[in-house]
């Protein structure tokens, strides 16, 4: 074994960036993501145990059903370390469990799109307030050097009192933040493009691109916060002449507008919740895509290996050396000879039947193995077929390490 | 916000370490093992060394590696034979499990063999079996010691068409069904420890039950101990003798139909299983036999616990922008008012002052001067 340290040039620690793609759609009180269908099992009516459109964050529990093929879960001993699943609060905690109880909690644990329609986002008259509204308020104001549509009180409204759509979407599904400029909100009225809203300018606002000669087409329907993964929409125009219930328990119907958009992720609202709403249309007329990349950043070590001209010539492969010599000279209790003279097998190819072409230094390269500073081994690159080196050849492997 | 005042953590003082464990409860249905899917779950290979079985169809995304079963015995057992089919690959089967598991003995480094009992001493040897390795999906950091249970069906394969496994958990109306658990191990106890790890011995228990009364095991009357279960690397060895009773543990009839052999379509009794079915063959019939498996797995959190002390002359105003309103401190109004900060986050820094990580609080907590705080941080990894 040949082992040669990696000079200055040799190893470069860099970051790619990915850009995974999402694509949701919402329709009748069920979010699909990207096209995924919903499957059903043997115990199970769904494969993952979850939704559609949920991401399983383990994906554990495939196919399974209590009673009949029964749940893996994890649990805790309640010790000194204090050691505790978030779900359990310090009361809890404290009160209900004696040192030593096990602590249990269940997979899967999953996570989609939610939406949340917000009447009354921030009252001074009432101190009424929605709290994931509050939240985003310092945000919003944050990002108004972006574009005054941010702004919690602009010209263009007032957000503590406007009616606001708001949709989360999960770290898990963008991972750092969401790509600009890759965002498209569909709003579909029986199957047909009534509005399509983009991030055209890259700053967040998301702008009513289409279909031509749509209501409102150019307008700034909300905005959307790359970094935290929220969209904010205030848009109330109606995007055609149709009547749809489009809030759950509704007693009349809504005209398709912005704030309705996503109606059914997550928030309660589905044809059967709607179906009092006595309106021209229903629910499942309606229905939403969402389109956008997310962005992720892995960090690449890449390490050239060099075998140089003169280099790495010899194998210790027992096949390297030819069949059916004797490997040791002498051995006895107090001596131990190799023989010094073993042949190394000729494998150069020959371009001629029953001729064997001149022999020549050359091994296959199989596997580079990287050690670190201590000569411990601590990973091996496989190549996926063998190299040939030949004595005068240098030859160089790139290797990448994703971490 | 630049970092204008930070406190400098005390090594001996202020950090500390500590260690979690996290165990997660796998029940593995035996109907999953042996049909549900109509064994698109098990995956056979081209080498026919071992086959590998799956929770859910392998093609599919969601499947996921649950364990490989491979069989073998050793050169010395009485079943090797150059007549036997895959004889050497059961044989270097064994040899290597026994290789990375026991390792070796005696001056000439012969290769141990596998002993239904924690001394290695010769003594109890098991010469053939199968290797059950469990995924380190499942297997996690190693298997909770003492929580080990497998039910097998000791049965002919009788009472339905030929050809079939059918019926092997009863017979003539009675459970034929025993349960294999390593009672005897535990976090204090009852454990070996070799090359391959901490390694505990599995009982039949149901035979137990009926003769060793007292609970003891290994027990003072009657040991039917079947096979071995290596915790950290997750490997499970089941003898032969789980079926026979060839190991002196009495009592149980080798089952005359255990296998189904499909090329030929014959029955063939335990013995010729080993010998007459190659070795993804012989791993079918133990699956057939297979009621239930459960365990507990664990899983290591390593933790650093820093605690950041807060004291009550410092940390009582913020460079939050929203912390000033006109000039003037915002949750002050008279100017003789202490004054008060809320502290949402706290940054770790390396020596060279660069920010390694960041806790946030669940609420911002009130920090005035009369007031002091040691913040626990907790960094899982």
């Amino acid at each position: 074994m040949s082992i040669k340290k990696f000079g200055p040039n040799d190893v470069i620690l860099n970051t790619m960036k990915t850009h995974p793609s999402c694509e949701f759609l919402i329709y009748d009180g069920r979010v699909y993501y990207n096209n995924q269908p919903e499957l059903s099992g043997a115990f199970s009516p769904q494969t993952l145990n979850i939704q559609p459109g949920h991401i399983s964050l383990y994906e554990y529990n495939i196919d399974k059903l209590s009673g009949s093929n029964n749940f893996i879960y994890p649990y805790v001993t309640k010790d000194s370390a204090g050691a505790v699943f978030s779900t359990i609060g310090v009361t809890t905690y404290t009160n209900q469990f004696s040192y030593g109880d096990t602590i249990t909690s269940s997979y899967p644990m999953s996570a989609s799109i939610s939406r949340e329609y917000i009447t009354t986002p921030s009252s001074s008259a009432t101190g009424e307030f929605n709290r994931h509204f509050v939240a985003l308020k310092n945000r919003l104001n944050f990002y108004g050097i972006r574009s005054q549509h941010y702004r919690v009180t602009s010209s263009y409204g007032d957000k503590n009192v406007q009616t606001l759509n708001l949709v989360s979407i999960p770290e898990i599904f963008f991972g750092s933040r969401i790509r600009p400029g890759t965002v498209s909100l569909k709003w579909y009225f029986t199957g047909s493009l009534i509005g399509e809203l983009q991030d055209l300018k890259r700053n967040g606002e998301l702008i009513q691109v289409g279909p031509a000669g749509s209501t409102g087409s150019g307008s700034v329907g909300g905005v959307i916060l790359y970094d935290e993964g929220f969209v904010l929409l205030t848009g109330s125009w109606s995007l055609n002449g149709e009547s749809i219930p489009m809030t759950a328990d509704s007693t009349s119907g809504n005209s398709p507008s912005w704030i309705y958009w996503a109606a059914g992720a997550d928030d309660g609202v589905s044809q059967a919740s709607t179906a009092g709403g006595g309106a021209g249309s229903d629910f499942v007329s309606a229905s939403f895509g969402f389109d956008f990349k997310g962005q992720t950043n892995v960090q690449v070590l890449t390490m050239f290996a060099h075998a140089k001209r003169g280099e790495v010539n010899y194998s210790n492969n027992p096949t390297y050396l030819k069949y059916g010599q004797n490997r040791v000279n002498v051995s006895a209790s107090n001596i131990y000879e190799e023989n010094p003279t073993l042949d190394v097998a000729n494998i150069v190819s020959s371009s001629y039947t029953d001729y064997s072409a001149s022999y020549k230094r050359q091994v296959y390269i199989s596997r580079v193995a990287i050690y670190d500073k201590s000569m411990n081994l601590i990973g091996i690159a496989t190549l996926s077929n063998p190299i040939l080196k030949e004595e005068d050849q240098d030859i160089s492997f790139k290797i990448r390490l994703d971490i | 916000m630049a970092v204008t005042n930070f406190e400098e953590l005390n090594t001996s003082t202020d950090v500390t370490t500590t260690k979690t464990l996290l165990y997660e409860s796998i029940p593995l249905t035996g109907t999953v093992v042996s049909g549900t899917y109509s064994d698109l779950n098990i995956k056979n290979y081209t080498h026919g060394q071992f086959q590998s079985v799956y929770d859910y169809p392998y093609l599919s995304s969601s499947a996921n590696h649950i364990f490989d079963i491979a069989l073998g015995y050793d050169e010395a057992s009485p079943l090797s034979g150059s007549s036997a089919v895959q004889n050497a690959k059961k044989i270097n089967m064994y040899n290597q499990m026994s290789q990375v598991l026991l390792g070796y003995t005696g001056s000439a480094n012969t290769v141990r063999v596998f002993e239904t009992d924690l001394t290695l001493d010769n003594s109890g040897t098991a010469l053939n079996g199968w290797f059950i390795n469990l995924s380190r999906l499942i297997g996690k950091d190693q298997i909770k010691k003492g929580t080990f249970s497998m039910v097998l069906a000791t049965a002919s394969f009788e009472g339905g068409a030929a050809g079939t496994y059918e019926n092997p958990f009863s017979q003539s109306g009675s459970a034929t069904t025993v349960t294999i658990q390593d009672v005897s191990a535990s976090d204090t106890g009852g454990t070996n420890n070799t090359f391959g790890g901490d390694y505990g011995v599995l009982y039949n228990t149901t035979l137990a039950s009926a003769s060793n009364t007292a609970g003891v095991y290994p027990g003072p009357v009657y040991t039917p101990a079947v096979g071995l279960i290596f915790y950290q690397a997750g490997v499970l060895f089941l003898s032969s003798s789980a079926f026979t009773g060839a190991m002196g543990d009495g009592g149980l009839a080798a089952p005359t139909n255990f296998n189904y052999y499909r090329p030929g379509n014959y029955y063939q009794n335990l013995a010729d299983t080993f010998t007459g079915s190659a070795i993804s063959g012989a791993c079918d019939a133990l699956r057939q036999r297979i009621k239930n498996v459960s365990f507990n797995n664990t899983t290591e959190i390593n933790s650093t616990i820093y605690f950041c002390r807060v004291p009550h002359n410092k940390y009582n105003h913020s460079a939050n922008p929203t912390y000033l309103s006109s000039s003037q401190i915002r949750v002050k109004s008279v100017a003789t008012d202490p004054p008060i900060a809320y502290i949402t986050t706290i940054g770790l820094y390396n020596s060279q002052q660069e920010l390694m990580a960041i806790a946030k609080l669940s609420e911002p907590l009130r920090k005035d001067p009369t007031n002091e705080l040691t913040l626990r941080v907790r960094l899982d990894y």
